[in-house]
C-alpha cells in the first residue's frame, strides 16, 4: 500500500479538476474526469454549476471521464467524488460567473456585487425587469473576455500523516453514522433474518436526497454482506469462492426494509456543505448486527462473517453453561512496523496545511 | 470473460430423431434442454462436447398428463416453474412443487426443465470453477485430473448431488422413462443414481430421459425443505424430502430422502421405518430425525461447513415431519 500510495498521491497537484465552458446559446459544458459508477456524480456535476450560475441542471451538458478531454479526477473510490469534483465544479462555475457579472454590470451600469444569478437571468433583485437572460450574459461576457472557459481544482487541505503512505486517503472532513438493527434468529438453525435497519447518517448536505438515500442503502447492503456472508477463505493460495455465485453477498431477498435518516450539518469544506455518503453508513451496520444477534440470543460472535454455524455453536455453549462467545480468543500477536516518518515534502513540513495555489471554492 | 467453445447444435423434432442422433454420435454428443447447468459448465470447460442434441423442439417431452388418482406423467421438458405452479402437483405432490419452486432463480426456473434437474451434474467447489482456477489448484479427477481434492486419499470422486427435485421424486416413488435407439425402459428413480461423483447416473450417455411417472397420490403427503445461504438462488447444501402415507392418523408408509449430502440422493430408510405404524407425535418425530442424521455424511465441498450441514439434517427432517403432521413448525 505504501508504494502505491507514494506513487499515486505524493504530489501537490489537484485531486479533481473541472473545466466549464459557456457557449453563445446559453448552454454550459462541464468536463471532469470523475467516473459515474451509479452513485450519480454526473448529475452532481450538473447541479452544482447550475446552482452557482442560476440556470437549470438541464442547461448543463456534462462530459465525464474522457481522458482525451477532461481534467484528472482520481476516481470513484474512498467516498470522495461529490466532495472533490463538486468543489472543483463550484470553483470553475464561480470563475465563469465573475466574468459574466462584470459584463452584465457594465451593461446595466451597476456594481457586480449587486447582481444575482437565478431563473436563467442575471440582474439586480430590486430591478429584476432589466435582468439579462443567461444566454445574453454569455454573449456580453464572451465579447469582453473572449472565450468563456474556466478551470476549477480541488485538493484536500491536509495530509493524513507525516509518514510514508500517509498520502493515502486524506480526509478533508468526517461523517458520522448511527445504526439500529432489528432481526430474528432461528434458534434451531442459527439463520438470521433481518427485519428492519435504521441508519442516520451525517451527510453534511444532501445535494440530491434520492441519490444520497441510494448511497446509504447501498452501504447497508454492503454492511449486511460483510456481517453475515462475505469471507476471504483461501485454499492453496487460491480464493475458495472466486465467483459471484459462491462469494455470497445479499440479494434483495436478504435485504430488509431500510429506513434512512439524512442528518444535515453543513460542512465548511464540502460543496454547499455536502460530505460523503458512499461508504460511511456501512460501518455501524456490522457491529449493530452483531449486537442485535447478542441481544436476541445471548451469543457473542467475535468475528465476521457471523454464520448460522457459529451462532449454533454459541447457543450450544450457552446451553452447556459455558461463555457463549465464538471467534478468536485473543488478538493475534503482531508487531507493527515503525512508521517511516517523512519530515518534509515539496519544501513544506509533511504534516503542514497544504498551500493550495489553485485556491478554495471561492477563489 | 468466459465464452462458450464452438460446438454443433442439432435440433431434432421427435424423440425418435433424438435417439438416432445420440446413437450416431456414439458418446461424443451431450443432451441439452434448458441449458442452465450445461452452458455454464461448458464455459468453464467442465463439459467439452463437440455436438449438442437440443431437446427444446421436441413436443413429446412437454406437458403433464394423468390425474393424482391415477398417477401423473410429467414430460422431461416441462420447465421447473410450470412444475411448481401446476395445480395437481401442488395439491397432491406438494414436496415436488416446493422443490421445483426452490431451484435457482425465477429466470432459470423458466428455462430449466425437470428432466435437466433430475440429471443435474454433481457439484463440488473444487470442480465448479473456471478452467484457470482448476488448473492453478491442480485439476481434480472429475475433470482433467486424477485425484480428489476433497479427499485426496480416496480413489473416487465425492462431488455432491445438488438436485432439488431428485430427492423428492425418490421419496414419492417416481419412475423415469429412458429412451435410446435400442428401445425404451422405465425404472424407479431410486435406481437412476450411483454413489459416484463422476458416474453419478446409472443410465447410458445415449439414453434420453423422456418422462417422469408419479404413482397415484393416494394418501401420500410430502414436504421438501432446503438449506442454503440465500433464499434467492443458491444450490441446496442440504435437501430434505419426506413423504408419508397416512392411514387414520398413523403412518402406513414413509420415505425420507436427503439431498446434497452425498453423490446421490441418500435414502434414510431406518428413520422412515421408525415412523411406520406410529402417530406423528413430537417424540416419534424426534426419534426419526435423529436416525435420519446417520446417513447424512456431507464433506467439505459445498457452501457452509459440513458439520453444520449434518447437524441441520436432524432439524430439517423434524421440521418436514412436523409439517406433514400439521404441527407447528
Amino acid at each position: 500500500m505504501t508504494g502505491a500510495g507514494t506513487a499515486i498521491y505524493w504530489n501537490n497537484m489537484p485531486h479533481s479538476g473541472v473545466i466549464i465552458r459557456a457557449d453563445r446559446s446559453g448552454g454550459v459544458a462541464v468536463l471532469c474526469g470523475a467516473t459515474d459508477i451509479g452513485q450519480g456524480s454526473d448529475s452532481i456535476l450538473a447541479y452544482l454549476p447550475a446552482e452557482v450560475l442560476g440556470i437549470d441542471p438541464k442547461d448543463v451538458r456534462v462530459h465525464p471521464a474522457d481522458t482525451d478531454l477532461t481534467p484528472v479526477d482520481l476516481g470513484s473510490y474512498s467516498s470522495r467524488v461529490t466532495l472533490m469534483c463538486g468543489v472543483a465544479a463550484i470553483q470553475a462555475a464561480t470563475r465563469l460567473k465573475r466574468v459574466l457579472f462584470e459584463a452584465v454590470a457594465k451593461k446595466l451600469e451597476v456594481e457586480p456585487s449587486h447582481l444575482v444569478a437565478r431563473e436563467r437571468k442575471i440582474g439586480v433583485p430590486d430591478d429584476w425587469d432589466k435582468a439579462v437572460s443567461f444566454a445574453d450574459a454569455v454573449v456580453l461576457g464572451e465579447a469582453t473576455h473572449g472565450v468563456l472557459a474556466f478551470a476549477g481544482s480541488y485538493a484536500p487541505p491536509k495530509r493524513a500523516g507525516k509518514y510514508k503512505g500517509g498520502g493515502v486517503g486524506p480526509s478533508p472532513c468526517y461523517s458520522y453514522s448511527a445504526c439500529v438493527v432489528e432481526l430474528t434468529v432461528d434458534e434451531e438453525t442459527g439463520e438470521v433474518a433481518l427485519d428492519d435497519v435504521w441508519v442516520a447518517h451525517d451527510v453534511g448536505r444532501a445535494l440530491n436526497p434520492l441519490l444520497v438515500e441510494g448511497q446509504v442503502e447501498g452501504s447497508i447492503y454492503m454492511g449486511i454482506g460483510e456481517a453475515l456472508m462475505e469471507e476471504q477463505v483461501f485454499r492453496k493460495g487460491l480464493h475458495k469462492c472466486p465467483s459471484m455465485l459462491e462469494y455470497k453477498s445479499p440479494t434483495t431477498l436478504e435485504t430488509p426494509d431500510i429506513h434512512t435518516i439524512l442528518v444535515e450539518t453543513d460542512d465548511p469544506e464540502g460543496p454547499f456543505g455536502a460530505k460523503e455518503a458512499g461508504q460511511g453508513p456501512l460501518l455501524p451496520v456490522i457491529p449493530a448486527i452483531a449486537n442485535a444477534i447478542y441481544h436476541a440470543t445471548g451469543v457473542r460472535i467475535d468475528e465476521v462473517p457471523i454464520t448460522p454455524d457459529k451462532i449454533i455453536r454459541g447457543l450450544d455453549l450457552r446451553r452447556r453453561g459455558k461463555p457463549a462467545r465464538v471467534g478468536p480468543e485473543r488478538i493475534p500477536v503482531f508487531a507493527f512496523k515503525e512508521p517511516l516518518v517523512v519530515e518534509s515534502a515539496f519544501g513544506q513540513p509533511a504534516d503542514a496545511i497544504a498551500v493550495r495555489p489553485f485556491g478554495g471554492p471561492e477563489s | 470473460m468466459m465464452r462458450l467453445p464452438p460446438f454443433t447444435y442439432l435440433a431434432p423434432k421427435t424423440i425418435g430423431e433424438a435417439v438416432t442422433l445420440m446413437a450416431e454420435h456414439d458418446g461424443n454428443a451431450m443432451l441439452v434442454a434448458g441449458g442452465t447447468d450445461l452452458y455454464p459448465n461448458m464455459k468453464r470447460r467442465q463439459f467439452e462436447p463437440k455436438v449438442l442434441v437440443g431437446l427444446h423442439g421436441i413436443r413429446e417431452l412437454r406437458g403433464v398428463r394423468g390425474t393424482p388418482e391415477s398417477g401423473l406423467t410429467i414430460g422431461a421438458g416441462v420447465i421447473l416453474s410450470a412444475v411448481a405452479r401446476h395445480p395437481d402437483i401442488w395439491r397432491s405432490y406438494r414436496g415436488l412443487a416446493t422443490a421445483a419452486g426452490l431451484v435457482s432463480s425465477p429466470q432459470l426456473r423458466n428455462m430449466g426443465t425437470i428432466g435437466g434437474n433430475v440429471c443435474l451434474d454433481t457439484r463440488c467447489n473444487y470442480y465448479n470453477q473456471s478452467y484457470s482456477w482448476r488448473k492453478a489448484i491442480g485439476f481434480c479427477m472429475k475433470k482433467d485430473g486424477d485425484i480428489c481434492l476433497v479427499a485426496p486419499s480416496s480413489s473416487r470422486c465425492w462431488a455432491v448431488s445438488s438436485s432439488d427435485t431428485a430427492p423428492v421424486l425418490w421419496s414419492l416413488g417416481a419412475q423415469v422413462k429412458l429412451a435410446s435407439a435400442s428401445g425404451e425402459r422405465t425404472v424407479p428413480i431410486s435406481t437412476l443414481y450411483r454413489d459416484d461423483g463422476i458416474e453419478y447416473l446409472a443410465k447410458r450417455p445415449d439414453e434420453i430421459l423422456t418422462e417422469i411417472v408419479l404413482p397415484p397420490a393416494d394418501g401420500w403427503r410430502s414436504e421438501y425443505l432446503k438449506l442454503r445461504r440465500r433464499g434467492s438462488f443458491d444450490f441446496p447444501v442440504l435437501g430434505v424430502a419426506v413423504a408419508a402415507r397416512m392411514d387414520g392418523g398413523r403412518v402406513r408408509e414413509a420415505r425420507i430422502v436427503l439431498g446434497a449430502v452425498a453423490s446421490l440422493p441418500r435414502e434414510a430408510a431406518t428413520a422412515a421405518q421408525a415412523l411406520v405404524g406410529e402417530r406423528l407425535t413430537l417424540d416419534v418425530i424426534a426419534l426419526s430425525a435423529d436416525l435420519a442424521a446417520g446417513p447424512s455424511k456431507p464433506l467439505d465441498n459445498t457452501d457452509f461447513t459440513h458439520p453444520y450441514r449434518k447437524k441441520m439434517t436432524r432439524v430439517f427432517v423434524a421440521r418436514a415431519l412436523r409439517r406433514i403432521a400439521g404441527l407447528p413448525v
